[in-house]
């Protein structure tokens, strides 16, 4: 099973027609998919960068100089893809009535005193990564740490030259702004 | 003394069989050992003959069971499903229908087995058992499972189960699943895998405390007649296949269903999948306070966090961890860890197993760590809840773990399966209905959500309903003979769903206006997880729906307001103006209604939302928007504000058209206002903290992080490295 990469580009351009679609969704998944999807994407792409994983709608995980980082595809990097990408953005917090209102307007609005609506912005390009609606004072939550390695070796086949060790390192940054405070 | 001959293969127990069987299972990790499988192998097309002739039969028992039936649930909303299962109840081929009990319908067969029911209570051709205790297996006390054993030549030789969501089992006032019982013995009629009846035929004294005990004794009973009768029909036919294929065929070929839907599981996963670690949370919410109960130590509003992980494993496993969730509580939400398998079943075949092969084998590589004793998901005192209710927090821990999926499939580049569900509310009832009869009534149609949005299209409208794949809840004019109601309105509403460059489908609020009921009580039904705080279900920019309410209107004057023909209530409209309504007072309860007095012509309202949408709205192809203008689907307000898009509506042409270069400018704001509004985490993080330090939250919230606290040290340590607290501090 597989499908051309101008039936997949349609499909992520929403250009395909339903009937199209509901076919892709009925049969066996493509073997292939991954390949084409990271092909497309590249070649869309303003930078050199090797998309190693697309993490979201704007968001790669690339390889850079031996590192892996996560980048903006317009170009800004957040750092580290074992750090929450997050903790690098703009974030806007709709924590009053006033603020919820302006997306969730009367009975659709919830309780600013226990909910609130994180918004994440690209620090350049200012597009909306990521909403995320949580109990006041919960910690940002780091959506999706990838065992990258182990995609390429064991799932792909295809194993990356310098394996990284799999292991969360957001706390860095938030040891690093406590010790700033102290 | 010379043992026993079991009525297992080979004359050994089914006791032995079950034990065998794990020891296979743990030594080789194949389900029953089965490393090679070759009988399905060696001849494809009578394997597909095989599976298509078992699958053939359980539907045709379904619909057996549908025609006996004379409740709406299972004639009109079709929640009732069919399985057979191994002699050690693993599943191996289900109906169509409700997918939450694949496993939870074995696990009743394996409680039997592991408590001797062999020798203590007996069990032989024709015996006919039921359940409907979650504390041995299930998701809530009115799904009730029905089971009978095959035998062949003197030899079980597999089990059929029918499972059936039962309107009345006893419980306490309102409806069968009482949201305010907080004890056991409110939820009802529980059948610890009892066995009512033998040679084929229901026992006449069971009958007679059905009669006895339950208002709506006919429907339960008709309910059984019609499992039993599928049951029988089912049989018969496994039996005919066992004649066909031969009895070694049958016992080798179900056991390899089985190990082969685990290898294709394992395949799926790493097909679809990236490894690696997901996170999300749930909060949920229960507001007891002011609600009547039986148990003062259940009167109290509490919010309990439940966090989610899932780690996808380099081996193809999935593994979910609750680790922090907070405690249990004196009401009827905490599901069991078996129950949520229940949950896990059902987004398991909606998301990877559709393909007709759903069986134990889709379960096997998905774990779920057993939640910490006393928390909300394993509580030690489960023996002495009420069970009415798990299903909320079941259905938004594994909405959020279908949007977890969502994420992964999306990274594959599989956009065209992402998708979404959320759970909502509903109202139930008891008090003297049209007829003059005293019962409860559970008004099923909470099928109106809309589905959330996929990678690459909108969602469905109203396509989300987790019970069942079958979203249409049927024919509702049926409800309006079985209920002392009349159905007023069914309409899309555009502001119920998840904005985004994708936006969620629609959802639908019910409206049903009470007519000719007397001394009438009423509650809300499923629901309670997320009234204040909304779910967390947008993807990559997208939004969440908004909040979803529950709404009881009493009209001021009803027969004055029909003469005068001034309007009642038919939608939503405006939501800043809903309750502004003149003619009338809206009640608003802001969380899940409690039990309160409704009067006829009294109108409930549910007014549920959709999950989430994907995508930074502000890149919305104006072309769906406009799409979305002409079909009534959306407005100019939404338009405007959310999508920032300018359109205008040409009279002539009779449609809406799109201003590109307003568009354009009001785009170029927006994200000019993000980059303004916006901050630096680290600068949003000083001052969060600060707020903490100074316990400058919610009581409720507060108390909520100490509960998750309490029972797990690894959520303790993370809170506090993420916020730089000592380890000292406390909440």
């Amino acid at each position: 099973m597989e499908y051309s990469k101008q039936d997949l580009k349609d499909l992520y351009d929403g250009k395909l027609p339903w009937d199209k679609i509901k076919e892709i969704i009925s049969r066996p998944k493509d073997d292939d998919r991954f390949d084409k999807y990271v092909e497309i994407l590249q070649e869309r792409m303003k930078w050199p960068d090797r998309i190693l994983l697309p993490i979201g709608e704007h968001l790669y995980i690339v390889e850079k100089g031996g590192e892996r980082i996560v980048k903006c595809d317009c170009g800004h990097e957040f750092g580290d893809y074992r750090r929450n990408w997050k903790l690098s953005a703009l974030i806007f917090v709709r924590d009053t009535r006033e603020k919820l209102e302006e997306i969730y307007p009367g009975i659709r609005c919830p309780d600013p005193n226990l909910c609130e609506v994180r918004e994440y912005y690209c620090p350049r390009c200012a597009s909306l990564l990521k909403v995320e609606s949580v109990p006041v004072g919960h910690p940002i939550i780091f959506d999706f740490l990838p065992d990258i390695d182990a995609f390429y070796r064991d799932w792909l086949g295809k194993p990356l030259p310098e394996e990284k060790e799999y292991t969360d390192m957001s706390s860095q940054v938030t040891m690093a702004w406590r010790a700033k405070r102290a | 003394m010379t043992k026993r001959k079991g009525i297992g293969d080979g004359g050994r127990t089914l006791k032995q069989m079950l034990e065998d069987n794990r020891k296979l299972l743990r030594e080789t990790g194949c389900y029953a050992g089965i490393t090679q499988p070759h009988v399905l192998r060696d001849d494809p097309v009578k394997t597909e003959l095989f599976h298509s002739r078992m699958m053939s039969s359980l539907i045709a028992g379904r619909e057996t069971c549908k025609m006996v039936s004379g409740s709406p649930y299972v004639r009109e909303v079709a929640e009732l499903c069919m399985g057979l299962y191994t002699p050690e109840g693993d599943s191996v081929v289900q109906s169509t229908g409700i997918q939450v009990h694949v496993r939870l319908m074995g696990d009743n067969i394996t409680w039997m087995i592991e408590n001797n029911y062999e020798e203590d209570v007996g069990i032989s051709d024709g015996d006919l058992f039921l359940a409907n205790d979650p504390v041995i297996a299930g998701i809530h006390a009115p799904d009730l499972y029905d089971m009978l054993p095959v035998f062949w030549e003197g030899e079980l030789v597999a089990w059929v189960c029918t499972v059936i969501m039962e309107m009345d089992i006893g419980a306490v006032s309102p409806g069968c699943m009482p949201t305010t019982a907080v004890e056991r013995g409110a939820d009802g009629l529980k059948f610890c895998c009892e066995k009512i009846g033998s040679n084929d035929r229901i026992r006449r004294d069971f009958e007679i405390k059905i009669e006895i005990s339950l208002d709506l004794a006919d429907l339960f009973l008709l309910d059984r007649k019609g499992a039993v009768a599928a049951n029988i029909r089912i049989r018969e036919e496994i039996k005919n296949i066992i004649g066909e294929f031969g009895p070694d065929y049958f016992k080798q070929a179900i056991r390899e269903l089985i190990e082969e839907e685990r290898r294709n599981q394992i395949a799926r996963i790493k097909q679809r999948t990236v490894p690696g670690r997901f996170r999300d949370v749930v909060p949920f919410e229960i507001y007891m306070a002011e609600t009547p109960t039986s148990w003062l130590p259940a009167k109290k509003d509490v919010i309990r966090l439940i966090p989610i992980q899932m780690d996808i494993l380099p081996e193809g496993r999935l593994v979910l961890d609750f680790d922090g969730i907070g405690e249990w509580g004196w009401h009827s939400f905490n599901p069991t860890p078996k129950g949520l398998y229940g949950a896990l079943s059902i987004s398991v075949v909606q998301t990877f197993s559709y393909d007709g092969r759903a069986n134990l084998g889709s379960l096997l590589p998905c774990e779920i760590k057993t939640p910490p004793v006393d928390s909300l998901f394993n509580p030690s005192q489960i023996k002495k809840m009420a069970t009415a209710n798990p299903w909320p927090a079941a259905i938004d821990v594994f909405s959020l773990w279908v949007g977890m999926l969502g994420t992964a499939f999306y990274m594959r580049g599989f956009r065209e399966e992402v998708f979404n569900k959320v759970s909502g509310a509903g109202w139930q009832l008891a008090g003297f209905d049209q007829y003059g009869a005293k019962r409860p009534m559970m008004m099923g149609n909470t099928g109106t959500f809309g589905c959330g949005a996929s990678g690459c299209f909108d969602g469905v409208d109203t396509g989300a309903w987790i019970a069942t794949m079958e979203t249409d809840t049927g024919n509702w004019e049926v409800y309006q003979l079985f209920l002392p109601e009349i159905f007023m309105s069914r309409m899309l509403e555009p502001y119920s769903v998840g904005y985004g460059r994708y936006r969620s489908g629609l959802s639908m609020p019910t409206m049903d206006m009470l007519h000719r009921l007397t001394v009438g009580i009423g509650s809300g039904a499923i629901g309670c997880a997320h009234d204040r705080i909304i779910p967390n279900l947008g993807l990559f920019g997208g939004y969440p729906g908004g909040k979803r309410n529950t709404f009881l209107v009493r009209y001021h004057n009803f027969q004055d307001l029909v003469s005068k023909r001034l309007p009642l209530i038919h939608e939503i409209g405006d939501p800043r103006e809903f309750k502004n309504y003149k003619y009338g007072d809206v009640m608003y309860f802001n969380y899940m209604p409690p039990t309160i007095e409704v009067k006829d012509k009294d109108l409930l309202v549910v007014d549920n939302t959709s999950p989430g949408g994907l995508g930074d709205p502000v890149e919305r192809d104006p072309a769906l928007q406009k799409a979305d203008l002409d079909n009534g689907l959306t407005n100019l307000d939404i338009t405007r504000r959310i999508y920032c898009i300018e359109a205008s509506y040409d009279g002539k042409a009779k449609e809406w058209k799109i201003d590109e270069e307003a568009t354009k400018k009001l785009r170029e704001a927006k994200r000019k206002e993000r980059l303004s509004r916006g901050v630096p985490v680290e600068e949003w993080w000083q001052k969060s903290r600060q707020r903490l330090l100074k316990k400058d939250i919610d009581p409720l919230l507060l108390e909520m992080y100490r509960s998750s606290m309490k029972l797990s040290q690894n959520f303790t340590r993370e809170f506090k490295n993420f916020w730089g607290l000592s380890n000292d501090f406390a909440l």
